[in-house]
């Protein structure tokens, strides 16, 4: 019941929360004043330049003017992208589809080593495979990812050539057709294994990158809460039957540790949706974070305008799932809100 | 790790003069976050930081007009490190790296100190508004704070500094509007509980006016855990900073990390490494040395500690 309502809370909340956003999104757009110079040309006079304001309703008070962009965006019009050269509701799917396919790669990166070095390290406490996990962790959270992403691209690419650079090699994108616009998928569908390594060859680094403050928040997590566990009765009992101490881990610490854990995992997602806009530069990842850096520096609002809003949309969902799922888990957070 | 000495002794012997109670509890606390190596570590890294930061114009000789301006020697373009004249090398326009570093911590310096002041200062004012208030006021702040926090921040700063127009100077500004919220909702939820606290009531019943209570009573009671987030702070807006101006956003050949990174990168296909690791290097260890301090201060600071005394 507890629960129900707490959910509930978080519910309501919610509107207030999209609104306030879409208003600062929409007031952020209007700090440089009017945004009619997209449309102005020097040949114009000044009956056409009234006209073109009355045109977008450029000439009404703010309020109003909020409504009718916001009016726009529930029926789908995003406005257009100077950058990409069409509306922004036509790229989006594409750049969408090319990040997300990262992001689930870095999230998968990060959840397999994040949870072996979180498991390794807590079975090894205070010893010197804990302490180096110790410091990886740490320096997580103090790595500019643009830089650990150029390392990465100095002694991988440069240097040993092991890792291409770019979303695929061009000859292997052509030979087969893309229907999700996800190249693993797509290279799966078609049953071109060639096209499949070439797709995960060219996720590899910026997955790589992406991960890294993920991985460091659920090692960090996930040795804290097998240490704890491992104190645990259960496992005493599991250890005097005769378990080895391998089956121990694996079938009792290990699986009640990942129950804490499971939940920052949710929570490294913020991780992965601010870190995508390095990466995607750096990598030359076609996705929604390059397109935003691009839109950042040509002053192309409609872009800016819709990353944002779609980010901080995705960012409450996902939050909102988080806490749920918390609670679900914690009960204690329910009953003392 | 080492024991850290989790409880701080707090009561005084009869006839103790309030100063030397203060003077000892600063002296225990400040041993009790000494006895943690990597916060050691951390302040000899910031002390270092700060060194260099403070020393720029002994260290080299400050370029004219502008020191903060990278120093272009166009007969020396892509230098590899080593030379008795550019130790760390310099970049494709000839920047002295070495330079750049020194003067970027600087910049980062003063980067990180005017945005942490500000938004402690914001975030208090707010904070204490709707802690101290309640009510109808508190309700409406921290839903103004909720929406501020449902815009990841780097998003949200880059978002300002676009429609702000590319320099540093509005990436300062637009990572001022992001950061305040937090100190916010410290503050606020430090108010709430400080202000239950018996003392306050006696206060008010002594006839003390609300204003007296709040600076005498609540503020300096409520304020540690926003030493600690200003501290991880000082660290996280240079890294956050350095990424914006990575992306573009600071004015090009400005002495600062990121700037320098972004500038040697499209060296680095050439294997001309340096001018990007080096500054890098830089915004990693700077975060890194607040990192390690706040968390040790966190440790010895932490409020659930705080009630047990």
């Amino acid at each position: 019941m507890q629960i129900r309502d707490y959910i509930l809370r978080r519910l309501m909340i919610l509107p207030v929360l999209v609104i306030g956003t879409s208003i600062i999104v929409f007031s952020l757009t209007r700090v440089g004043g009017s945004p009619i110079g997209i449309y102005l040309s020097h040949e114009m006079n000044a009956a056409e330049v009234a006209a073109l304001e009355q045109r977008f309703h450029l000439d009404d008070p703010l309020p109003v003017q909020y409504l009718y962009w916001a009016g726009g965006v529930l029926r789908g019009d995003l406005g257009w992208s100077g950058v990409a050269a069409a509306p922004v509701t036509q790229v989006f799917p594409a750049k969408l589809a090319a990040s997300m396919e990262l992001a689930v790669a870095s999230a998968i990166v990060a959840v397999i080593l994040g949870v072996a070095l979180g498991t390794y390290a807590g079975a090894r406490r205070n010893r010197l495979p804990d302490h180096l996990t110790r410091i990886f962790s740490i320096s997580g959270a103090s790595m500019p990812l643009f830089w650990f992403a150029i390392l990465l691209l100095i002694v991988f690419w440069v240097n040993l050539g092991w890792f291409p650079i770019g979303r695929s090699t061009a000859e292997i994108f052509a030979r087969i057709p893309h229907p999700t616009g996800l190249y693993t998928v797509d290279a799966i569908l078609s049953g071109d294994l060639g096209a499949l390594v070439d797709a995960v060859w060219h996720l590899a680094l910026p997955a790589l990158t992406l991960g890294y403050g993920a991985t460091a928040i659920i090692a960090r997590m996930m040795r804290s809460s097998l240490v704890e566990e491992l104190q645990e009765e259960y496992v005493d009992a599991a250890r005097a039957k005769g378990l080895p101490e391998r089956l121990v881990l694996r079938r009792h610490a290990r699986r009640n540790a990942l129950i804490p854990t499971v939940t920052v995992i949710g929570l490294t997602f913020g991780f992965l949706l601010q870190g995508a806009v390095v990466a995607e530069i750096i990598f030359r990842w076609p996705g929604l974070g390059r397109w935003m850096a691009d839109a950042v520096l040509r002053g192309d609002q409609a872009t800016i305008m819709a990353y944002v809003m779609f980010t901080s949309l995705l960012f409450l969902f996902v939050n909102l799932v988080v806490d749920v799922v918390y609670a679900y888990l914690d009960r204690r957070v329910v009953l003392g809100a | 790790m080492v024991d850290i000495p989790r409880r701080i002794p707090m009561t005084a012997p009869l006839g103790e003069s309030a100063w030397r109670v203060r003077i000892r509890r600063w002296r225990d606390l400040l041993a009790a976050v000494l006895a943690n190596p990597t916060t050691v570590i951390g302040l000899i890294l910031i002390v270092g930081m700060l060194s260099v930061a403070l020393l720029a114009p002994v260290l080299t000789e400050p370029n004219t007009p502008d020191p903060y301006q990278m120093p272009r020697d166009w007969a020396a373009l892509n230098e590899p490190p080593g030379s008795s004249e550019y130790l760390l090398g310099t970049t494709n326009t000839g920047g002295d790296v070495l330079y750049g570093i020194i003067w970027g911590a600087r910049t980062s310096l003063r980067l990180s100190l005017i945005v942490v002041a500000a938004t402690v200062t914001v975030g208090t004012i707010i904070g204490s508004i709707a802690g101290y208030r309640g009510g109808r006021v508190d309700e409406i702040l921290m839903r103004v704070v909720d929406v501020f926090l449902s815009i990841p921040e780097l998003i949200f700063a880059l978002a300002i500094a676009a429609v702000l127009g590319p320099s540093f100077r509005n990436i300062i500004l637009a990572l001022a509007v992001v950061f305040w919220v937090k100190y916010a909702r410290i503050m606020r939820a430090q108010i709430i509980h400080v202000k239950s606290n018996d003392y306050v009531d006696a206060a008010r019943v002594s006839g003390d006016s609300g204003w007296r209570i709040y600076l005498r009573d609540i503020l300096p009671n409520a304020f540690t855990p926003l030493i600690v987030q200003a501290t991880l702070d000082m660290g996280h807006i240079v890294l956050v900073g350095a990424t914006l101006s990575f992306i573009g956003l600071a004015e090009a050949g400005l002495a600062e990390w990121g700037v320098l990174v972004s500038e040697g990168q499209a060296g680095i296909s050439a294997g001309r490494w340096w001018a990007s690791t080096f500054p890098g290097l830089m915004v990693f260890v700077w975060a890194l040395a607040f990192n390690l301090v706040g968390d040790g201060l966190r440790d010895v600071l932490d409020p659930r500690t705080e009630t047990a005394r």
